[in-house]
């Protein structure tokens, strides 16, 4: 395994590894189906909401119910301005600010308690936004929602709709991410990392936790505008039911059973979003809140780390049997990767929200 | 003016409603240092064992009764086996589980009972009686004074008892409890039968007007939560006192500022949450917090 992380540090392999996803990216959408690919545009676009309470959540420690309500911001901000005929950069833009402002107010505010003051005061987004927008209804369009059809593929690119939609997806949503992997592995990532640890020990170090706490949900908020944008542009339709509270719970659950302060389980958080209601609904849809609440009970207490831990959490068994064997096979206690660029975001994944426990009774 | 007594009134009904809720929030807190997500959550599944009860012929007091029993033991239970877990880790964590346990009990609900809104008896009349030459019902007033009567028996409870005495020393510090051998880990199941026995009794007063559906508690939620914030968590006077204004607020809110009105009231301990964190940021009644690294 450490040979494996060896050979993948190298700049070259890196290099063709990154091109060869590239290619395969740019292909796929063109050579499979449209029920594919609708299904990998939603996967994207929740993919990034969950990107965006990372984090706040999964990086800096702080518990938000609130996101989902950005998204649904988001959404119908894009539908608004692409109704009004805005230029379709501007309505980008507005779509990703608006929420921003929004998530930067209610940050100022909700962080100044200590605490889980942040989860007490954003699980008021969903409920009171539901209301909101039925109120809003000349912005809105009330409880029949707003539907907008500026992202069909245009009839130079010779694409069908869902391929263009696609690679919308693709390009924002990919932007977004590596823009997000550079702002956690950075400076600001160890600040967000040194909060969620200990504010005391942070404020010590000249790192106030109110100030940070506050960006973080502030780039979380704006994330959640690129993915209301996104929802926009792929599901072509938004209403109030798109930020109800259970969204936001499921939202919080996919970022969980993903993996808390990872990049690869924030995409796995926006799969587990779009497929796993499929699945249950697919069982009985009365039960899919159950369903729900069982599987996110059971990722805490038996993978606390969510999927994205899977593979390393299966190796520590294999090696816990292999010594136990008594094969008298020698190997360092944790293979943990080799230090340099990857050790940060290892890290960072091992001090995800739920995992420093799992040894504790 | 008797239009204002009228609202006045029922909000502090409702509001002392979402006092019962937000005390067990308290006291689950004081006792663990975590904020339970799913307290109003267990509250409805408490409310559904009642109504199913009655739903048999059982009296409705019988049932309110043996479904707060119920709910005390699968407090203890619940703290037993899914919260101890993690209460001596990370809060964060804590919380994402009761938000799972949330998630859990209300689509048990809805797995079992249906998620269509079922008819909950009232236990006091719908009749209305003149006070101050204002027609105010007799449910809000009974609601009231049973809440005014938990709230005496809460506190008789933890000042006059020894039970309520360990109970205050597990939660002030947990390890030198267990020095002087009190049994911490049950006392905890305790706090947390307490605090689902209170939920129950809110869920049974609040179900006859809201009529019962697996999501009842949701804005409730909102309300208590805001009310402990608004109260400082430190402080149960401070919360009842708060919710207690967030009901009557929410209410007149509601008739005399136009653009709020019935369906948007719920933005309104938003609203007052938002300024006392700008002005007082450790609540109205709380004490300033000082940690130690």
């Amino acid at each position: 395994m450490s040979r494996l992380t060896e050979i993948s540090s190298l700049p070259w392999v890196r290099w063709t590894a990154g091109a060869v996803v590239a290619v395969v990216l740019l292909v796929l959408p063109l050579v499979s189906s449209e029920y594919a690919n609708q299904n990998l545009a939603r996967i994207g676009v929740f993919a990034v909401a969950v990107l965006g309470l990372n984090v706040v959540m999964g990086y800096t420690g702080q518990v938000s119910l609130g996101q989902i309500f950005f998204v649904g911001a988001g959404a119908y901000v894009t539908g608004y301005g692409a109704n009004e005929g805005w230029n379709i950069g501007l309505v980008l833009l507005a779509s990703i600010l608006l929420p921003g402002v929004v998530g930067l107010l209610v940050a100022l505010a909700a962080a100044r308690l200590g605490g889980l003051a942040i989860a007490m005061v954003t699980i008021a987004l969903p409920i009171v936004g539901v209301p909101l927008a039925k109120r809003l209804s000349d912005v809105t369009g009330g409880s029949q929602g707003l539907s907008s059809s500026f992202s069909n593929a245009p009839a130079w690119t010779g694409l069908f709709n869902d391929q263009w939609q696609l690679y919308l997806v693709l390009v924002i949503g990919g932007a977004t991410f590596l823009l997000t992997r550079n702002l956690v592995r950075g400076k600001y990532g160890r600040a967000f990392a040194i909060v969620k640890a200990n504010e005391a020990v942070a404020a010590s170090m000249g790192i106030s936790p109110y100030r940070y706490k506050v960006l973080a949900f502030t780039v979380a908020s704006l994330i959640g505008g690129v993915s209301g944008f996104l929802y926009m542009a792929v599901i072509q339709f938004t209403s109030p039911e798109t930020m109800t509270f259970g969204h936001s719970v499921t939202l919080l659950a996919s970022m969980v059973i993903g993996g808390a302060g990872s990049i690869v389980g924030s995409m796995l958080g926006g799969a587990y979003y779009v497929l796993v209601p499929q699945w249950t609904n697919a069982i009985d849809p009365n039960m899919t809140e159950l369903l729900q609440g069982a599987l996110l009970l059971l990722t805490l207490f038996l993978l606390p780390g969510g999927l994205v831990s899977l593979p390393r959490a299966i190796a520590r068994r294999l090696r816990r049997n292999r010594r136990s064997g008594g094969t008298g096979h020698h190997e360092t206690p944790s293979a943990r990767p080799a230090p340099g660029r990857d050790g940060v975001e290892e890290t960072a994944t091992d001090g995800g929200i739920p995992t420093e426990r799992q040894e504790q009774v | 003016v008797g239009q204002f007594i009228q609202l006045v009134v029922d909000g502090l009904a409702n509001g002392s409603i979402y006092a019962v809720l937000a005390l067990a929030i308290v006291l689950v807190n004081q006792a663990t240092g975590l904020v339970n997500f799913a307290q109003g959550g267990m509250a409805v599944l408490s409310t559904y064992a009642a109504w199913r009860l009655t739903e048999q012929g059982v009296p409705l007091v019988v049932a309110i009764l043996v479904s707060v029993v119920v709910s005390f033991v699968i407090g203890g239970l619940i703290e037993r086996f899914v919260m101890r877990r993690f209460e001596r880790g990370d809060p964060d964590t804590a919380v994402v589980v009761t938000i799972g346990l949330l998630t859990l009990i209300t689509g048990l609900c809805g797995w079992l009972w249906s998620y269509n809104n079922q008819q909950f008896p009232s236990l006091f009349s719908l009749d209305t009686v003149s006070l101050f030459g204002a027609a105010v019902s007799v449910r809000s007033i009974g609601t009231f004074v049973v809440v005014v009567a938990i709230m005496l028996l809460v506190q008789a409870l933890f000042r006059g008892t020894k039970f309520g005495l360990a109970l205050r020393a597990v939660a002030i510090n947990p390890e030198s409890a267990a020095f002087s051998g009190l049994p911490v880990g049950r006392l905890l199941m305790a706090g947390w039968g307490l605090a689902a026995a209170l939920g129950a009794v809110a869920g049974a007063l609040v179900a006859p007007s809201l009529t019962l559906t697996p999501g009842m508690m949701n804005s409730a939620l909102v309300y208590a939560l805001a009310a402990v914030i608004l109260g400082g968590l430190s402080s149960p006077i401070g919360v009842v006192v708060a919710a207690c204004l967030i009901g009557v607020l929410e209410n007149l809110a509601a008739v005399y500022v136009p653009f709020i009105g019935y369906d948007l009231r719920v933005a309104v301990p938003f609203i007052l949450v938002f300024v006392v964190l700008v002005v007082r940021p450790q609540g109205l009644f709380g004490r300033k917090v000082v940690v130690r690294v």
